[in-house]
């Protein structure tokens, strides 16, 4: 792509280098921040500059925070004895969005893979250990993805804390809500038939 | 079941080819590198979703183009099936049933059975373990379903097991738990394995035998055993002796990973102790049983493959086959050969219907004769 002004292209490929966005998404931006006023250029710039510089981790559960300690950690109406286990930020978010989860998180960082280099130590497990060892903690939630390296993980973490009188449970894995069930791959619905749940007839 | 169109676009020397095939016998006739063995490989990437000469997908495209496309019109219990799978540069490869992409490769497996016979099949006798192993989990998994997942997770994790003591070691920095924990995720997709193999050998065994002395003619007994470390000790058992073993090696040194077959004529290693004759009759007895074994357990015929095997095989052996053919317990077969009055007498000796192709550079011209 060739560009009438050095500055153009500059700020192109600052955008073009943001994950979901190509050359020429990066060219209608740019060319929409020329045609309005300055400042909406500067506000948008400041924005960025101000969330990156001010954005923290929560030094309870990993979560991004303004703060030291996260909206969620700090809300003292949550349920603090029961932790919900994620891979990653997005994870919280998803899961926020229900509103069906009044408990706090533990953030990961990833799952254990080693051969993508990522080992136990490169996970946030030992400050979730920790957390355990503390005492307050009546039950992890492992809301994990459902694959091989997920296992891994899940049972990593159970065995560290083998010694601690804190309860393990996955979310549950099966038909998904509104899903028909001719439509479900063998492995998940097999799962669903052998971790089947009693029905109860409300009242 | 049977192929009744095969179209090709951009695979290996082939530009744009459509083939139209008879639901009995094909014949591909041409010289070497006119792209014979290509055709049965295309057919065979439609049944297994990968080729079986272990070329990588890029390298099946066309020199110079950037994609390929297979497409295959299969008629299975008179249902018509489209079979399609797409591969190109930076994207993720498809493979389409009736126009719907799968989710996963490993659900295709098994619905269309596939049975290849080529000259380099005595690499199973040969080579090492590895071959032995590719050869009982491609049948198993055309068959079970189970069978192959069980692999696919085993496989996966085995890897990671092998890349943590790698890592451990790098990082001297030893995590027991870990292992532990990869061993109890091996134990039960390797005890489902370990259980098939077993039961497969010896059910495969009698049949084995009883083409090896249809084909080669000859009253030795053949014998064929399943060797494993799980055979001895539970691999809980032995992955936890071996952990010491493990740690110093940097991979995992127990599991059906290292499980082989051994192959005997007359109680003597047939790798050691055979002719060049013996061992060739011995592997197409091998694939035939493969090829009966399907079909006895899927209740339909596989589509048999020959790849040049006419040039490769003495006449006598030739005969034996053919007689084999004749006989009708074969569904749809593809033979390719080099020499075309040699395949034309044999095909109108079959007293079957047939079509034969006369191949060239990348093309397929359909034959008079």
């Amino acid at each position: 792509m060739n560009f009438s002004s050095k500055l153009i292209e500059e700020a192109v490929n600052a955008f073009a280098s943001l994950p979901g966005i190509g050359k020429k998404t990066a060219l209608r931006l740019v060319l929409h921040l020329v045609g309005q006023e300055e400042e909406v250029s500067e506000n948008f710039a400041n924005a960025i500059v101000k969330m990156r510089k001010g954005i923290k981790e929560c030094s309870i559960c990993h979560n991004i925070s303004d703060d030291d300690i996260c909206q969620v950690c700090a809300n003292k109406s949550r349920d603090h004895s029961l932790v919900c286990v994620v891979e990653s930020i997005r994870d919280v978010m998803a899961i926020e969005d229900t509103g069906q989860f009044r408990g706090v998180y533990h953030v990961l960082g990833g799952v254990i893979s080693p051969i993508e280099g990522v080992g136990p130590s490169d996970l946030n497990i030992s400050s979730l250990v920790h957390r355990v060892q503390q005492g307050e903690i009546k039950e992890l939630i492992m809301a994990i993805s459902p694959t091989i390296e997920g296992d891994t993980t899940i049972f990593f973490i159970s065995k560290q804390l083998a010694d601690h009188e804190v309860k393990v449970s996955t979310i549950a894995r099966g038909i998904s809500f509104g899903g028909e069930l001719e439509y479900a791959d063998e492995l998940t619905l097999g799962r669903s038939i052998v971790s089947r749940i009693p029905y109860r007839v409300r009242e | 079941m049977h192929l009744r169109r095969l179209i090709l676009t951009n695979f290996k020397n082939y530009e744009k080819q459509v083939i139209d095939c008879s639901p009995d016998i094909n014949g591909y006739v041409g010289l070497n590198g006119m792209g014979k063995t290509n055709l049965l490989d295309a057919i065979y990437y439609l049944c297994m979703g990968r080729s079986y000469f272990r070329f990588t997908d890029l390298n099946l495209v066309r020199h110079g183009e950037d994609f390929f496309r297979l497409e295959g019109l299969f008629s299975i219990e008179e249902r018509a099936e489209k079979i399609v799978a797409k591969v190109g540069k930076g994207r993720k490869k498809v493979l389409e049933r009736g126009d719907v992409p799968y989710q996963r490769l490993s659900e295709h497996i098994g619905l269309l059975p596939v049975v290849i016979i080529t000259p380099d099949d005595t690499s199973i006798v040969n080579e090492g373990s590895e071959e032995r192993r590719r050869f009982v989990d491609n049948t198993l998994s055309q068959l079970d379903p189970i069978y192959l997942r069980h692999l696919i997770t085993y496989n996966k994790v085995l890897k990671q097991r092998n890349s943590a003591l790698k890592q451990m070691a790098a990082n001297n920095r030893y995590v027991p738990d870990l292992l532990s924990v990869y061993d109890e995720q091996l134990l039960a997709p390797a005890a489902y394995i370990h259980e098939q193999r077993q039961s497969f050998t010896v059910d495969f065994e009698p049949e084995l035998r009883r083409l090896h002395f249809v084909i080669s003619g000859e009253r030795e007994q053949v014998t064929c055993r399943y060797k494993s470390q799980l055979l001895e000790e539970e691999l809980s058992t032995l992955l936890q002796q071996r952990r010491e073993k493990d740690r110093i090696l940097q991979r995992t040194t127990a599991g059906i990973h290292r499980d082989d077959w051994v192959f005997e004529i007359e109680e003597r290693p047939l790798k050691k102790f055979a002719s060049q004759g013996q061992l060739k009759s011995f592997v197409l007895a091998l694939k035939l049983t493969q090829y009966n074994w399907l079909k006895k357990e899927k209740k339909s015929s596989p589509l048999l493959l020959l790849d040049d095997i006419f040039d490769k095989l003495d006449h006598q052996r030739v005969q034996h086959l053919l007689e084999l053919l004749t006989q009708g317990e074969y569904g749809q077969v593809f033979i390719t050969d080099t020499a075309q009055d040699r395949l034309s007498k044999i095909l109108s000796n079959l007293k079957t219907q047939y079509l034969q192709f006369v191949i060239f550079n990348g093309t397929a011209e359909p034959s008079s004769s």
